[in-house]
């Protein structure tokens, strides 16, 4: 099987058998939650659970640090930012070379809630990624109605993603091979040549894919798959669900 | 045996098989250790993101809300015209789909920046914009933002409405109007993709500036925390900025020597003309651009003359106030005389400096005219 259509994930997990409907819908009511509560107790919930649940797909610690690494970083620092740059109430004071700054209660607080945000939100996408393959997820999309051309494109993005990417590497290597990107001036060049070699053999790729699916009978609009009808269980499951994470999010 | 089998499993999460030892443990290796110094150092920096993308949940529902609903018309414009250009070329869907892979392995690119000591990744919708036209170049930024979003984490679903509006809106608007603009004035390409370049990337950090400093701010107000997130960012999206105008300027270029006719096909050039067109402008633009970043440089105009002190008056002097030893008048200073005449007599060197340089282009380009 091509590995773009091969489900990267353990299919053995109840999770990943989920309707993709199910889990999108229920995914973005949480997020909504998750964005919009007031304090950072339920955000940290929803990461510890969406986090557990990851572990328990089998998704390697290591990935997941690769993962989140971004995400946390960024957390990081609209914390120290909102510590020392926001709020009025101070908490306490640093020196550093001369200069004194001011940690505030307020702010550390207004930190932690965007932090928990960004940690719970983070995870909870996190795990629609691990437990959903990528044509699965756009078809639960186009059955939301997102238009079809926009469907159309993010999976001929996503079937060539990996082809672009090899060719990139092997672009880069013979460059590499080739003196390229040895000072900056020549790295500049080198890194215009890679891009404009993509964007040719993008543009070549096109013509042969659409030479080939006119072949197989392409009038200008892809078939998507079919939805499977709804299964009680997941749905009584998922709005179970929904509905105590919604009750914990109020209180 | 594939790089991409590789990428696909890092972003899926599933066991590494055995046999791909070595060189996939190091570069996994190599890859986690330049992230934790690329953190590390922007961290120290204070830097409030490496990269363009506002991260999942940053935002509060309601300004997620009101950016999603920005960027929906344009998403529909963009979708609108992609269907209207696909009617007459069947593979213009196909094509957009790889550009958006092409922006979406662009915009992954870890480029360390010097000045910085960071790492950043260029936008990759100054190049789509030129190529396929602002409004479709906004669905492929969608559609990248889209997958970065689900499988590394880059951006966010909540996120995704002031991340189009950053990277596809702004940035594909300002990199189409630069390089139209500038062709128009008889620009060659390397110039006009340069400028178009930068100005797509930098116009995609004032709008990320606007998007996080209306999401985090609170109860404080919006324009301090607006100029503070903006000149932090400056360290790695100012050369950043020059990264991406030379990567476009040189995939441009790359584009009008080796395929010319894609170029055309795509209505970036007109059939016939060459790099250059008749009536060349690129000693005005190259003069304008110099005396516009000097007027920029100037005290008067600096953001950051009064918010950000430098380390000699808020350490040293103060130190040195402090032990009674006050500072002594500068034998030359800059702050007094006349600055403007000195900025127009230094613009007028510069100026000229660029005219003489470029005569020789003007002259021969009349004679061959």
């Amino acid at each position: 099987m091509h590995h773009f259509t091969r489900h990267a994930h353990d299919t053995a997990h109840p999770l990943t058998g989920f309707d993709p409907r199910v889990k999108l819908l229920s995914s973005l009511a949480l997020l909504v939650m998750v964005i919009s509560c007031k304090g950072f107790a339920f955000p940290l919930l929803v990461a510890g659970v969406c986090g557990g649940l990851c572990l328990s797909m089998g998704v390697r610690l290591r990935v997941l640090a690769v993962r989140f690494a971004e995400p946390l970083f960024i957390a990081a620092v609209v914390l120290i930012l909102k510590l020392f740059f926001a709020g009025k109430a101070p908490l306490f004071s640093l020196h550093v070379l001369g200069w004194e700054m001011v940690g505030h209660k307020d702010g550390l607080l207004e930190g932690l809630l965007i932090a928990s945000r960004i940690g719970g939100a983070v995870s909870l996408v996190a795990l629609l990624g691990f437990s959903t393959s990528f044509t699965d997820l756009m078809t639960a999309l186009a059955w939301m109605r997102v238009p079809k051309g926009f469907i159309e494109v993010a999976l001929f993005a996503w079937r060539y993603l990996f082809v672009l990417f090899d060719d990139a590497q092997v672009v880069f290597s013979a460059q590499k091979n080739r003196l390229g990107y040895v000072g900056y001036r020549r790295g500049l060049r080198s890194i215009g040549t890679l891009a404009g070699a993509l964007v040719i053999k993008a543009f070549d790729n096109s013509q042969t894919i659409t030479t080939a699916m006119v072949q197989r009978g392409y009038d200008g609009s892809m078939p998507l798959l079919k939805h499977k009808p709804f299964r009680v269980a997941e749905v009584a499951f998922s709005v179970v669900f929904v509905a105590v994470m919604g009750i914990m999010w109020i209180l | 045996m594939y790089q991409s089998e590789r990428v696909l499993k890092e972003m899926d999460g599933i066991r590494q098989p055995q046999h791909s030892g070595f060189s996939t443990k190091k570069s996994l290796w190599n890859f986690s250790v330049s992230l934790c110094l690329c953190g590390a150092f922007s961290l120290l920096k204070s830097t409030p993101a490496h990269a363009m993308h506002i991260s999942e949940g940053i935002l509060p529902f309601n300004w997620a809300t009101l950016w999603f609903a920005a960027a929906v018309p344009f998403v529909a414009l963009g979708l609108k015209r992609l269907d209207t250009l696909a009617k007459d070329d069947l593979s213009f869907k196909p094509l957009v789909g790889l550009m958006a892979a092409v922006v979406f392995i662009i915009s992954c690119m870890p480029i360390p920046v010097p000045t910085a000591g960071t790492c950043s990744h260029p936008c990759g919708t100054g190049i789509a914009a030129i190529l396929v036209g602002p409004l479709v170049s906004i669905v492929i930024a969608a559609v990248a933002l889209l997958i970065q979003a689900l499988f590394l984490a880059h951006g966010g679903l909540s996120t995704l409405g002031a991340d189009i509006v950053s990277m596809g809106v702004a940035g594909s608007f300002a990199g189409w109007f630069t390089f139209r603009l500038l062709r128009k004035l008889g620009a060659n390409l390397a110039v006009a993709g340069f400028a178009a370049g930068l100005l797509a990337d930098w116009a995609t950090y004032v709008t990320t500036s606007v998007a996080l400093a209306s999401g985090i701010r609170g109860d404080a107000p919006f324009l301090p925390l607006f100029w503070k997130i903006l000149i932090a960012f400056i360290p790695t999206q100012l050369p950043m900025g020059v990264l991406e105008g030379a990567m476009t300027a040189g995939m441009v270029v790359l584009l009008h020597k080796k395929r010319p006719d894609l170029l055309v096909k795509m209505r970036v050039v007109k059939p016939g003309t060459g790099n250059r067109e008749p009536g060349s402008a690129t000693p005005i633009i190259v003069s304008l651009f110099l005396i516009f970043s000097l007027f920029l440089l100037t005290p008067h105009t600096s953001l950051s003359s009064e918010a950000w002190r430098g380390v000699d008056e808020s350490v040293v002097e103060k130190i040195a106030r402090e032990h009674g030893r006050q500072a002594r008048k500068p034998l030359i200073d800059p702050g007094e005389g006349d600055l403007l005449l000195f900025a127009f007599l230094l613009a007028g060197v510069v100026g000229g400096f660029a005219a003489g340089y470029y005569w020789r282009l003007l002259v021969s380009e009349k004679k061959a005219r």
